[in-house]
């Protein structure tokens, strides 16, 4: 038995009704008077000079009100190409017009004249010199190279001395002339004890190359946003993405306008995964098109422009060595990454670090860079980074439990870290449930009792990830019926705005249905973090936490105040104050007080909340895969899929299963299905024909099983729940197939054709 | 471009209207007569968000241009619940949580009204199957099968 009564339950979300009627409100159901539609004209091209752009035939179009190019952006920041494209459907113009299909007329009305150049699309292509560069001729040293510059540099303080070594130096240097990396965007580098001497030490060494492709986030709705800019300079927007405020400061910052002009109403969001924070994408231009066309204006991005523009999961390229003893202790761990972050900078290249998972190796090193693509940007996908680390990672575990002939489970469980263990390159571990959640989903699976006929196999994975923390503020106020409002500005991210209402509801004693939540704009609400890493919860959470407990404080003052008592004598239960010295019972209902507050000194209940960081926990998602490949037809089916997660506290148990087995499904498809595929014409599928995405008839059901080891300073010991299911199911799939079919497959994604094709390879079938 | 005179018969209200003849049905909805309960994911018929019933049948309102449904009787999500009662299918999506963004849930709804209309007794992986036309990107599809599921049971045992 709980001892919460709202907390911990599986409660209907708030949202319940809006939802299943269809009276929710998405950024395209916004349609204020006088609506323009925009159209944003786009290049065809992955890698072109641009010589003109000829819009004078589409401004004679009837319907046309407003085209916009690079000219008509004041601060110079850009927003549209204008010399040179970068990749294919790079924004060149955009249009706003009295209907959506003479938009798209005068798109196909502009002339744009292309001077071609070739593309590159690949990582490893684009490092090299022969490769054509999309920002210039600047290059970076790979990790060896690095390493003897740093040498020659130390060396050359005492020039004279060191002369003959700098030379022996010089001439070592030229053998690494392949470490001379083209087009790279950025570059981190880590590294804890000495990797060298580690791996000297082991007994198996295993090395391999994992090739992660680049995946979008496919939130089922486009990205949209509507602007109204009025004659005062006031500008709206109705935006659907997961920051609200994020938003409002990259229009003012991209268009050099105050923050006090903008106002951002955040829409029922329809997913984002992370990718839902870009400003440019359609944000800007919709503000742009209804400033000079006086009328506000709609910019609703198709499927087919969201996988050519919008902002997808890098792939990544990472060599991978690990050595551990013949006893099983993992010494050493070294990765070389190459991250796909396309025509800008960015990409999750931080993320490589990762690959040390949740084990205690002393020694590691990572080199990590960004490579330059004639692609569009990447932004974060479902905890950025972490499912293509934790692919290789775990991926290259199960390979070393095999030449060592240890259980995989066992292996995982003889490494993990503990409370007080160092973090390699990072710290010390807090209390973490990391082995618990790997038994329990072991246990779970009936991994110890394991069975499987031919072409059948397990496959095991762990991933980590701790959740952000961000700014955020709750105001709760008790109105004359004894109903409870709240009113924030964080955007709901499947089920926060409910996780919210529990906590309040719980504090304040009063049934779930009596609270209703209010998301306020930014010109009303408290500033908020953006709805993503796993944030809303965690964060929210203890907002709505300090705003319910000040609201406590106000009622049991009242309390006092009306009953003639001390405060100490009182307790709130049940949606009333109850003396609990007095016999006979003495009480008065929340509604009373709050029709008493309004004739007090002090004022009606009003609880305020404003938090914004403590100490996060880390939190482990394991997962057991079985499978059973087709040899011939090399398709793979999934016969179960368990998902254990350490979630702290379940203040929704319904709502985190539903996290999980989102989480997992979208793992399982990076692993097996998905991959947006490029040749050097650009992106060549862009929908959901040639881009496949699961769906129900794909998988089973997913098992999911809940651990929770409370986080100190999680509301109730809650964690961050969304991201950690996906970090460890590429791994689950790919290790499963290894069981099933005895290789390897360490380039994604587990196509038919390429289980096929590894079967062939290994002397399988004709 | 000209247009063209239709009657749709939507959610039991009469609409006489002038369309253009390149104006999908979802346009029509969404645009002209103003139901935004039905959703645009893919513009090709291919993630089943835009599903309404059109004379029974379960289609993509996308794929289905508006001067071709003239007179025929069209459902959408907002006319699923009567009298302020929701519809089982809708209730049981409440109950199981089988929704989280919630913008494909009214297609998903429209097309688990029709399978389940026209045949209660199918088992999980007959739903499973039935239900591959429409992608959900948040619940990896476990929940929403349970609300498909229950709300069968309860038709079932109703009729």
């Amino acid at each position: 038995m709980s001892e919460y009564s709202v907390v911990g339950q599986k409660l209907p979300r708030v949202d319940a009704v809006e939802k299943v009627t269809g009276a929710a409100q998405y950024g395209a159901d916004v349609h204020p008077p006088g609506m323009l539609y925009g159209k944003i004209v786009r290049s065809k091209h992955p890698h072109a000079n641009i010589l003109s752009i000829d819009t004078s035939e589409a401004e004679k179009l009837p319907g046309v009100r407003a085209i916009i190019t690079q000219d008509d952006v004041p601060s110079g920041r850009r927003v549209f190409a204008t010399h040179k494209v970068l990749y294919l459907g790079e924004p060149l113009a955009a249009i706003a017009a009295t209907d959506p299909d003479i938009a798209e007329e005068a798109a196909e009305l502009i002339k744009i004249e292309y001077e071609i150049l070739p593309s590159v699309q690949d990582v490893t292509e684009s490092i090299k010199s022969s490769a054509p560069r999309l920002h210039g001729d600047e290059t970076k040293d790979g990790p060896n190279r690095r390493s003897i510059n740093a040498k020659i540099k130390e060396l050359s303080s005492d020039q004279e001395n060191n002369s003959a070594e700098i030379r022996k130096l010089e001439v070592e240097l030229e053998k690494y002339t392949d470490e001379v990396y083209y087009n790279i965007s950025a570059e981190t580098h880590t590294e804890a004890g000495d990797v060298e001497k580690g791996f000297e030490e082991c007994d198996v060494v295993v090395e391999d190359t994992y090739v992660i492709p680049r995946v979008h986030q496919t939130y089922m709705e486009p990205h949209v946003s509507v602007a109204s800019a009025d004659s005062s300079g006031k500008i709206t927007v109705w935006a659907s993405t997961q920051g609200p405020f994020a938003i409002r400061s990259g229009i003012a910052g991209t268009l050099g306008i105050p923050l006090t002009q903008i106002n951002v109403i955040g829409t029922t969001m329809g997913g984002g995964f992370g990718g839902r924070f870009g400003v440019i994408i359609t944000h800007v231009p919709a503000v742009l098109l209804s400033q000079k066309s006086g009328r506000p204006v709609r910019v609703q991005m198709t499927r087919e422009e969201e996988f050519l523009d919008g902002r997808p999961a890098p792939g990544c390229v990472i060599k991978l060595k690990t050595g551990a003893t013949k006893e099983g202790h993992i010494l050493a761990r070294q990765a070389l990454a190459f991250w796909d972050s396309g025509s800008v900078s960015g990409a999750s290249i931080g993320s490589t670090i990762r690959v040390r998972g949740v084990y205690k190796i002393p020694n590691i090193k990572v080199d990590a860079y960004g490579v330059h693509t004639n692609k569009s940007g990447t932004a974060a996908y479902r905890a950025p980074g972490a499912p293509q680390a934790i692919f290789a990672g775990e991926s290259q575990l199960d390979e070393i439990a095999e030449r060592i002939g240890m259980d995989p489970v066992e292996f995982r469980l003889m490494n993990m870290r503990e409370e007080g263990d160092s973090v390699p390159a990072g710290g010390t571990e807090p209390k973490v449930g990391y082995k618990e959640t790997l038994e329990a989903v072991a246990n779970a699976a009936g991994w110890w009792e394991r069975e499987a006929d031919e072409n059948q196999g397990w496959g095991v994975a762990v991933g980590d990830w701790t959740n952000g923390c961000g700014p955020g503020g709750v105001y709760v106020s008790v109105h004359e019926d004894g109903s409870v409002r709240i009113f924030h500005g964080s955007m709901d991210i499947t089920g926060t705005d409910t996780a919210i209402t529990q906590i309040i509801a719980e504090i304040l004693t009063v049934p779930y249905q009596s609270v209703t939540i209010r998301r306020g704009d930014t010109d009303s609400a408290p500033y908020s973090t953006g709805s993503g890493g796993s944030v809303v919860t965690f964060t929210m959470g203890n907002t709505a936490k300090l705003a319910a407990e000040d609201a406590h404080r106000r009622i049991l003052e009242l309390a006092a105040e009306r009953l003639n008592t001390d405060q100490d004598n009182l307790e709130l239960k049940d949606g009333a104050v109850h003396v609990v010295t007095a016999d006979p019972p003495k009480s008065i209902s929340l509604g009373e007080l709050a029709a008493y507050s309004l004739s007090t000194t002090g004022g009606p209940i009003v609880g305020k909340g404003s938090f914004a960081r403590q100490p996060s926990t880390p939190a482990l998602a394991a997962q057991i895969a079985k499978v059973e490949v087709d040899p011939d037809t090399g398709r793979t089916r999934v016969l179960k899929l368990v998902a254990s997660q350490d979630v702290g506290f379940a203040i929704n148990p319904m709502a985190v299963e539903g996290q999980i087995e989102g989480g997992v499904v979208q793992g399982y498809a990076w692993a097996m299905m998905e991959e947006m595929q490029y040749n050097e014409n650009g992106n060549v599928n862009p929908g959901f024909v040639d881009y496949r995405v699961p769906t129900s008839a794909d998988l089973p059901t997913v098992e999911s099983v809940i651990v929770e080891v409370p986080a100190p300073n999680g509301p109730y010991g809650a964690k961050g729940v969304g991201e950690p299911p996906i970090t460890p199911t590429l791994a689950t799939m790919a290790n499963a197939v290894k069981d099933a079919i005895g290789i390897r497959v360490s380039e994604l994604p587990i196509k038919p054709e390429k289980v096929v094709e590894a079967l062939k390879n290994n002397g399988h079938g004709a | 471009m000209t247009k063209h005179p239709v009657n749709l018969k939507v959610n039991g209200d009469e609409h006489d209207l002038l369309i253009e003849p390149r104006k999908t049905l979802l346009a029509v909805l969404r645009d002209t007569i103003g139901l935004t309960g039905t959703k645009e994911g893919c513009s090709t018929g291919d993630c089943g968000a835009c599903t309404v019933i059109v004379d029974g049948k379960a289609v993509t309102s996308c794929m289905v241009l508006g001067v071709t449904v003239s007179g025929k009787e069209i459902t959408t999500i907002e006319g699923l619940a009567s009298d302020g009662e929701l519809h089982p299918i809708q209730q049981a999506f409440i109950d199981t949580g089988g929704y989280q963004c919630g913008f494909c849930t009214p297609g998903f709804i429209m097309a688990s009204k029709v399978l389940v209309d026209e045949n209660p007794n199918r088992t999980e992986e007959e739903f499973r199957h039935a239900l591959g036309g429409n992608i959900c990107r948040c619940t990896g599809y476990t929940k929403i099968l349970e609300a498909v599921i229950q709300a069968a049971e309860e038709i079932r045992t109703a009729s």
